[in-house]
């Protein structure tokens, strides 16, 4: 039997599923219902039929619903008023979990710091030379030479006659200009000094670079043969009152005039110089230079058309040494502009200030894999914890949520996280700015980083990599948890263990990650501390060594007569740099057809035992020796000569070999030794003087002291050659302390990471470990209980690890010639340290629980 | 048959036509809609609650419960039109005009303005 009453009670329950419905307008549904039910029956209609056609005519409460759900929504701005509403539950959220947001916050600003950090060192980097206009134009003129068992040579340096040759012979070529570094003695009053930074140049310097001009004008340089241009700081230095355009200066004893003070280039240019003097100087003192093809010493670079086509040009100058000079053994081609500073070629007498690719390279990959890490991070915890979230989430959706709008609060979240986390990191990277321009050898300063274009610069990359970051970390844990099942979490016993193989694997991912850097860090220290232990071949260490321009052998008298001071050697080389070399030298038994690279140096008859040359046959210079060499093993080697003792080699003139030397490292420890014969000279321009370290004060001040009363307008200029070799190897130093930090924080941002998973492992499993103690089990049960799992995983990283860093290292090594041998115990003692510090964040918080009272973790529910 | 379109988007001018006539409650607008279109505007009757809702929320409308004393009918709810309903009644009017003119002109009837 139909009733009316009881039907339209069901039909009203279909309505209250929805709480789309405000309060009363169920209530005014219901009377719709019934007017239309009365008037129904009133037309003759039965009951059942009335509230069949009403019903039907009223449509169903899921559609309508749905209607009332979209009227619901507020009317203006519902958009700004939804992203507020985000933030609002954002801040509750971190306030409501204090730890956690800190842990993430945390984890996030670290990665930040380091991407930071990096970023400022690459484009630093990046952006050497950027600054000339005509940059896409220039080129750098380069040679390779061939010679017979020898690897392929490399050379920066071009001979006087190529540059002009270039511009008249190639219609694409449309200025040249040519550079050597030179020194000159300054005179201030009555003081000497010498400079050594100054270049000697073609006046198109100006026109085809752009460095910038503070005062006087540069267009008579070209035709002024005493010109000069000074950089700010010796203008300040020499010209401290007024500007110095106009005035005179005297250099090497000769006036020159100021035309120009240039804008001190620092830093991102390989181009460096104090001052600037005229190149056609040079060529006017003797009408024969201009035309030598001989001896390659400048840098060359040309300016091209912009229509020009490279490697059709490069194809047709490629012989053009060749051409005009027959037994020239060198190609030449153009290196654009802006590779030379990054540039991967290992060119023989390149300039000073070149930067590496491959750190570039290695910091940028290590920057993205610390924000990696720390994304991970972020993921990580934030999937772990959707168990409680969950019921929110739930509830979120039981209202109405939408899954956009679920996954639009979540990212929300990570986003504004991750904007705290850039200021946060933004404010800590200034604070380190100094220390990281010591390792780094970068004079960032605030003023630069804040200066408008960079500012705009800085808030652009804060914004970018907050976005990238929110994004990066937060849309995984975004899906996830707008995926949770409402009816599910409603369950009491709903569990965090979505996705936890996915954590797993990041986790691993992670500690392969620090791994690496870790043995990379070890490697790198060990190999900068074999190289700085590495025999030389000479004795590098408690030697100064200064230029003295006349009077040198009494000079070299005087020092030695200073108690302490073991012995004083004369040479026109630096024993750690000597880069002149020659295939001009005949001997004996050479093929004519073959052309052999030998370097040479000049050295007086007590250098050899000051530097502590070993002879390995015949014997050392003799004070009267005036034709007479000595060659290192490989030159012996190369000549093919049994028994070189009395021998007679053509070089520059008929001359006996007395002596073999031991090879000694007379090049960066990157090369190999070269063969190297040695000249007798009576009395080169530089003292090396070899004294006893413990009394080390006291000898310097009594050498300046000779030095004054010797040379009294001279300014006493010592250096020291274990300086100089450190400086040598800058750029390995710089690494290995780089990557320690970034090692040390790679390591720490994993094991923030490692911490928060436990501290939620254990928290998941707090029920099951009281239980477990009231069943009886041990301390150190539980301990291991909790510990096994995470412990697993890193050891799972480290044999991933092992294997990539084995590689990667070896594949570094190789690009020194005296390189260490990767040892296991170097991986198998990262692996150690990566696992007590693994295992020492797992322990604070499993040993809180296993100790925490049972009482405690069964009381509540 | 109104299109379902046509039909959304002629809610609201429809209903504050109805209301602009005197205050009435939900079943007897949509009784008098019936009637007006001959059937044709086909509303499923509960479609008409979220409307009159959101345009109580902007303004054009407002409601209140009314309860005969004597309790002979059951208690109603009561819609009106408001001022800011009348301004938005005239300015629907002038569009629906405009589109009307726009059409006759094009089907070549002639504008009954």
């Amino acid at each position: 039997m139909f009733n009316l009453e009881e039907s339209i009670k069901n039909w009203l329950t279909s309505f209250y599923r929805f709480n789309a419905f405000q309060h009363g307008s169920i209530e005014e549904m219901e009377q719709h219902l019934r007017d239309h039910i009365e008037d129904l029956i009133d037309d003759g209609l039965s009951e059942q039929e009335a509230f069949d056609k009403a019903t039907k005519s009223f449509g169903s409460a899921e559609s309508i619903a749905i209607d009332q759900h979209k009227s619901n929504k507020p009317i203006h701005n519902s958009h700004s008023a939804m992203y507020l509403n985000y933030l609002k539950i954002a801040v509750r959220s971190f306030s409501k979990h204090k730890s956690y947001a800190t842990l993430n916050i945390l984890g996030l600003t670290m990665g930040l710091i380091i991407v930071l950090l990096i970023g400022l060192f690459v484009s630093d980097e990046l952006s050497f030379d950027q600054f000339h206009k005509k940059k896409d134009q220039l080129f750098r003129v380069v040679e390779n030479q061939h010679y017979a068992g020898q690897p392929l040579f490399p050379v920066a340096v071009t001979p006087t006659a190529l540059g002009p040759a270039l511009e008249s012979e190639y219609p694409e070529v449309l200025n040249f200009m040519r550079y050597t570094q030179n020194s000159y003695v300054f005179r201030q009053g009555e003081n000497k000094i010498t400079e050594n930074g100054g270049i000697m140049a073609d006046g198109s310097l100006f026109e085809m670079f752009s460095f910038e001009l503070l005062d006087g004008d540069i267009s008579s340089f070209s035709e002024n043969l005493n010109g000069l241009v000074l950089n700010e700081n010796l203008a300040e230095k020499y010209f401290p009152n007024g500007t110095p355009v106009g005035k005179e200066i005297e250099l090497d004893g000769e006036n020159y005039e100021v035309l120009a003070v240039a804008k001190n280039v620092h830093g991102n240019s390989h181009i460096e110089f104090d001052y600037v003097t005229n190149f056609e100087k040079y060529l006017q003192e003797d009408t024969s230079r201009a035309s030598n093809w001989a001896s390659n010493w400048l840098y060359t670079y040309v300016e091209l058309d912009p229509q020009a086509d490279l490697s059709n040009l490069n194809d047709k100058i490629i012989g053009l040494i060749k051409t005009n000079l027959s037994k020239s053994v060198s190609d030449i081609y153009l290196q654009p502009l802006l590779d030379v500073y990054l540039g991967e070629v290992d060119f023989t007498a390149e300039v000073s200030t070149k930067g590496e690719m491959m750190y570039v390279k290695i910091f940028t990959i290590v920057a993205i894999f610390i924000l990696l890490i720390s994304c991970i991070n972020f993921m990580n915890l934030s999937t772990a914890r959707s168990a409680k979230r969950a019921k929110e989430v739930g509830l979120r959706k039981t209202v109405g949520a939408s899954r956009r709008e679920l996954i639009l609060q979540f990212l929300s979240e990570s986003m504004i996280m991750a904007f705290f986390a850039s200021i946060l990191a933004v404010a800590i990277v200034i604070i380190l700015l100094p220390v990281f321009n010591q390792i780094t050898g970068k004079s960032f300063d605030l003023a630069y980083i804040f200066s408008l274009e960079n500012g705009m610069r800085l808030v652009v990359v804060v914004v970018a990599s907050a976005l990238l970051t929110g994004l990066l970390s937060g849309i995984y844990p975004a899906f996830v948890l707008s995926n949770i099942q409402p009816l599910r979490t409603l369950n009491k016993y709903a569990s965090g263990r979505r996705g936890e193989w996915l954590r797993k694997a990041l986790v691993i991912f992670q500690f392969t990650i620090s791994v690496i850097l870790i043995t990379g860090t070890w490697v790198v220290y060990s190999q900068f501390s074999f190289i700085q232990n590495v025999d030389l071949g000479y004795d590098k260490d408690h030697v100064i060594y200064m230029f003295v321009n006349d009077q040198r052998k009494v000079f070299a008298e005087e020092v030695r007569k200073i108690s302490g001071v073991e012995n004083v050697g004369l040479s026109n080389r630096h024993p750690g740099y000597v880069m002149s070399s020659t295939s001009a030298f005949d001997w004996p038994g050479k093929n004519p057809d073959e052309s052999i690279l030998m370097h040479f140096m000049g050295v007086d008859e007590n250098y050899i035992p000051t530097m502590k040359l070993r002879i390995n046959e015949g014997r050392n210079f003799l004070a009267l020796d005036s034709t007479t060499v000595m060659i290192n093993e490989r030159a012996k080697e190369l000549m093919g000569i049994k028994n070189p003792i009395g021998q007679t080699i053509t070089a520059y003139g008929e001359r006996k070999i007395v002596g073999v030397v031991d090879d000694f490292n007379f090049k960066s420890i990157h090369n190999k030794i070269e063969p190297i014969v040695i000249f007798k000279l009576d009395a080169p321009p530089r003292a090396y003087i070899k004294y006893d370290p413990r009394q080390e004060e006291k000898i310097q001040s009594e050498i300046e002291q000779v030095w004054n009363r010797m040379y009294p307008n001279q300014e006493f200029n010592p250096y020291f050659l274990d300086r100089d070799f450190n400086e040598m190897y800058e750029a390995e130093k710089r690494t290995g302390s780089l990557s320690t930090y970034f090692a040390i924080l790679a390591i720490f941002v994993s094991c923030l990471g490692l911490y928060g998973l436990v501290a939620y492992a254990v928290e998941q499993r707090k029920k099951e470990i009281g239980i477990r103690k009231v069943m009886g089990a041990s301390v150190s049960r539980l301990f291991l209980l909790l510990s096994t799992d995470f412990t697993r995983l890193v050891i799972f990283s480290l044999i991933l690890a092992l294997p990539i860093g084995w590689v990667v290292m070896d594949q570094w090594l190789d690009n020194f010639a005296y390189r260490i041998n990767l040892s296991i115990w170097v991986f198998l003692s990262s692996g150690a340290v990566t696992i007590v510090l693994a295992i020492a964040t797992v322990s604070y918080q499993t040993l809180k629980a296993s100790y925490d009272n049972p009482v405690n973790s069964l009381r509540d529910d | 048959m109104i299109s379902k379109n046509l039909t959304a988007a002629s809610s609201k001018p429809i209903i504050l036509g109805i209301l602009k006539q005197g205050s009435s409650y939900g079943y007897l607008i949509i009784k008098k809609i019936k009637e007006m279109s001959g059937g044709e505007i086909e509303w499923s009757d509960g479609m008409l609650y979220p409307v009159l809702q959101r345009m109580v929320k902007e303004g054009t409308i407002r409601s209140k419960w009314i309860v005969d004393d004597a309790g002979n009918t059951r208690p109603r709810k009561y819609y009106e039109i408001t001022e800011l309903g009348k301004k938005e009644l005239l300015e629907e009017k002038k569009q629906w005009m405009k589109v009307h003119s726009v059409l006759g002109l094009l089907w070549d009837i002639e504008p009954s303005v």
